[in-house]
């Protein structure tokens, strides 16, 4: 079934004078439960191909279909909503509230939702349990080595049993064997809960733990979106 | 929401410095105005006091329609006749807030100790009733030396201490007053110095003298009264007994005027004025203080938290949770800065008790204390307002922050 969709998607920057074509026309179709790496060289586009999907970014031209809603059409707080119902996000740079524990960061998207609380305690230790963090539920990110905060930041990003989770890079900042790690844990869920997962790398080692491979350069997708 | 004060709380906490000096400037601020107003409400409370007990103003004075304006050319025709001051005396003595009411006449001529001679102003009161209005008043503030006005002495009179000195005059002295009936005839008579008091003011020391009603009405040679002084039993029911004595009076066919004792008080009027004047000045320069300082210090929070912003956005918060959430810190800044604000007014205030300052206001001829009271309803209100003061200095650069391009927020180092 179709999760994502994308039709002729454009996407250009414009820097004074200059117009950078940060994407050419893109179509992409993914289906529920895959995982997915988007892969190419520095400047390829992936950032922006994986902000138009999470929605926190609009696209200069073309159509693009979450759950058969074209996005374009949402209002701000609506696909605000959407995101926090629909979407995880894992950055590359972890992105914790520098103030809340682990547990409280994990607790965060439900308590926007606003979801009753005696679930959300539950739910989050639930999370982090199984990202393996049970022991660290107290500590502030600070306190936390970078794989552990990537992991709190996993958690987080599935706390509210989203349909996709986005990650621009999520292993970039971490040292090769705790990236084997983070995508291992990811590929993890993606296996049991039938999670969407679709990640950027530009690390050709972590491409063997993947389904399918898309690849990008120069904002266009190579050999019809699927490498393998 | 307990999430939001708990982040703002911590963010609070986590640059001390920072919030430090925000919170310092808030909490003095909020003392500085609380305190001014605690010493305004002291000193209006002592005024009215003053006003209605020492002037012996009371809280009401009736008079008749046209008096105030035309009184002064013709006043036999706009006083009260005998007749008219014993209804309006029962009438008005049927209210259930009114504790007295009584007649006063003002006069005015020559006092002269049988060598020289100067002018004077006399309010003619009935002694009992003064008695009642001045209450423990007079006790306390300004003791008349001497015995005093009283019923059993009809040409006894208090003068003020300056005028008494220039003629030479001390209590049980004797003089004369003259003054011109209100036919015109010339008049005098004898009076016994029956006690010296201070006037409070330099301007109506060698001036002021009071006299028994009777015998003032025997100088001008009428039975009538040019006032009704009333006593209420709580100056906040002035302005509604007010009302309701006009009702009655006019119901009953007597054309009136009544004054309020704020209205009648030139003194309690100026001081007034100028205090609230400076009130709303020091009120303006705190105000001035509290939005900068939240506005700066907000604004940095902001701009320090961009990132935080676009992760919050991205998590699904909407632009009115940005604003709410440092809403909600601005506010605890305008909290935390009144309660550390309470704290210090509360010490000012437990000094000046303990050293109890005196201070020559202008106009004065003696000094008086410097007291500050705790009125803990403005307290109230002034926190209130400087919370929602401050939530409002946040919700400026927070509603830019929750406007931003959540893409650019989260590239921002
Ligand atoms: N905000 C922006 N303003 C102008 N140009 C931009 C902006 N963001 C990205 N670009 C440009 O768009 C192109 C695609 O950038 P993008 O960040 O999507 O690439 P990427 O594949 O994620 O690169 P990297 O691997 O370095 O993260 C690049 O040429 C980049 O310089
Ligand atoms: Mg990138």
């Amino acid at each position: 079934m179709e999760l994502i969709k994308m039709e002729e998607i454009k996407k250009d920057y414009f820097l004074g004078k200059t117009v950078v074509h940060a994407l050419r026309g893109v179509d992409l179709i993914i289906d529920k439960g895959e995982f997915v790496a988007i892969w190419g060289p520095s400047g390829s586009g992936k950032t922006t191909l994986l902000n138009l999907i999470g929605t926190i970014d609009e696209a200069s031209s073309g159509r693009l279909f979450i759950k058969g809603e074209e996005v374009k059409k949402l209002s701000d707080d609506r696909r605000t909503e959407f995101r926090n119902r629909s979407i995880g996000f894992i950055f590359q740079g972890f992105n914790l509230i520098p103030v809340l524990s682990a547990l409280e960061n994990v607790m965060l998207p439900l308590e926007i939702m606003g979801t009753p609380h005696f679930n959300v305690r539950e739910t989050a230790l639930k999370r982090l349990d199984e990202v393996g963090l049970s022991d660290f539920v107290e500590h502030l990110p600070d306190k936390l080595s970078g794989g552990q905060r990537q992991r709190v930041a996993i958690a987080r990003a599935l706390v509210t049993n989203p349909n996709l989770v986005i990650a621009d890079e999520p292993t970039a900042n971490l040292d090769s064997e705790t990236s084997h790690k983070i995508i291992e844990l990811m590929r993890g869920l993606n296996e049991n809960e039938k999670t969407t997962f679709i990640f950027s790398t530009h690390d050709p080692r972590l491409l063997d733990q993947v389904e399918r491979l898309v690849r990008l350069e120069d904002g266009r997708i190579l050999n019809g979106g699927n490498e393998k | 929401m307990i999430k939001w004060i708990k982040i703002a709380l911590r963010n609070i906490l986590k640059n001390k410095r920072r919030s430090f000096v925000t919170l310092i400037a808030i909490a003095i601020g909020f003392a500085a105005v609380s305190l001014f107003q605690g010493y305004i409400h002291n000193t209006y409370e002592g005024l009215r006091k003053s006003a209605v007990r020492g002037e012996g103003l009371g809280h009401l004075t009736i008079y008749k329609q046209g008096w105030l304006e035309k009184g002064k050319i013709d006043p036999d025709k706009y006083m009260f006749s005998q007749e008219e001051l014993k209804r309006i005396s029962d009438l008005v003595g049927e209210d259930e807030d009114v504790i007295l009411a009584t007649p006063q006449i003002n006069i005015s001529g020559l006092v002269s100790n049988g060598r020289t001679s100067t002018i004077f102003l006399a309010n003619g009161v009935i002694p009992r009733d003064d008695k009642t209005i001045k209450g423990a008043w007079a006790a306390f503030r300004r003791p008349v030396k001497g015995e005093g006005l009283s019923d059993k002495k009809p040409y006894g009179v208090e003068m003020g201490e300056d005028l008494a000195s220039h003629l030479d005059l001390k209590p049980g002295g004797y003089g004369v007053i003259m003054a011109t009936t209100l036919d015109g005839q010339m008049n005098a008579l004898d009076i016994e110095v029956a006690g010296t008091y201070d006037t409070g003011s330099s301007a109506t020391n060698d001036k002021y003298m009071r006299v028994p009603f009777g015998f003032a009405q025997s100088l001008y040679d009428t039975e009538k009264a040019d006032r009704v002084v009333v006593l209420l039993n709580d100056w906040n029911k002035t302005e509604a007994t007010r009302e309701r004595l006009e009702d009655t009076l006019s119901g009953a066919g007597i054309a009136c005027k009544i004054k309020t004792w704020n209205e009648l008080s030139l003194f309690y009027l100026k001081v007034r004025g100028m205090f609230d004047m400076i009130f709303m000045f020091i009120f303006f320069i705190v105000f001035i203080i509290v939005i900068m300082s939240v506005v700066n210090t907000m604004g940095m929070a902001v701009l320090e938290r961009t990132r935080e912003i676009g992760t919050l956005r991205a998590l699904g918060l909407k632009r009115r949770g940005v604003s709410l959430l440092f809403a909600v810190e601005g506010a605890m800044l305008g909290f935390l800065g009144t309660v550390f604000g309470i704290v210090l007014n509360v010490i000012v205030w437990a000094v000046i008790r303990a050293v109890g300052p005196t201070y020559i206001p202008p106009g004065y001829s003696s000094p008086v204390p410097l007291i500050v009271n705790l009125v803990p309803q403005s307290m109230f209100f002034l926190m209130l307002f400087l919370i929602l003061l401050s939530l409002m200095a946040a919700i400026l650069p927070a509603r830019r922050a929750a406007r931003q391009n959540v893409v650019d927020a989260l590239g921002h180092v």
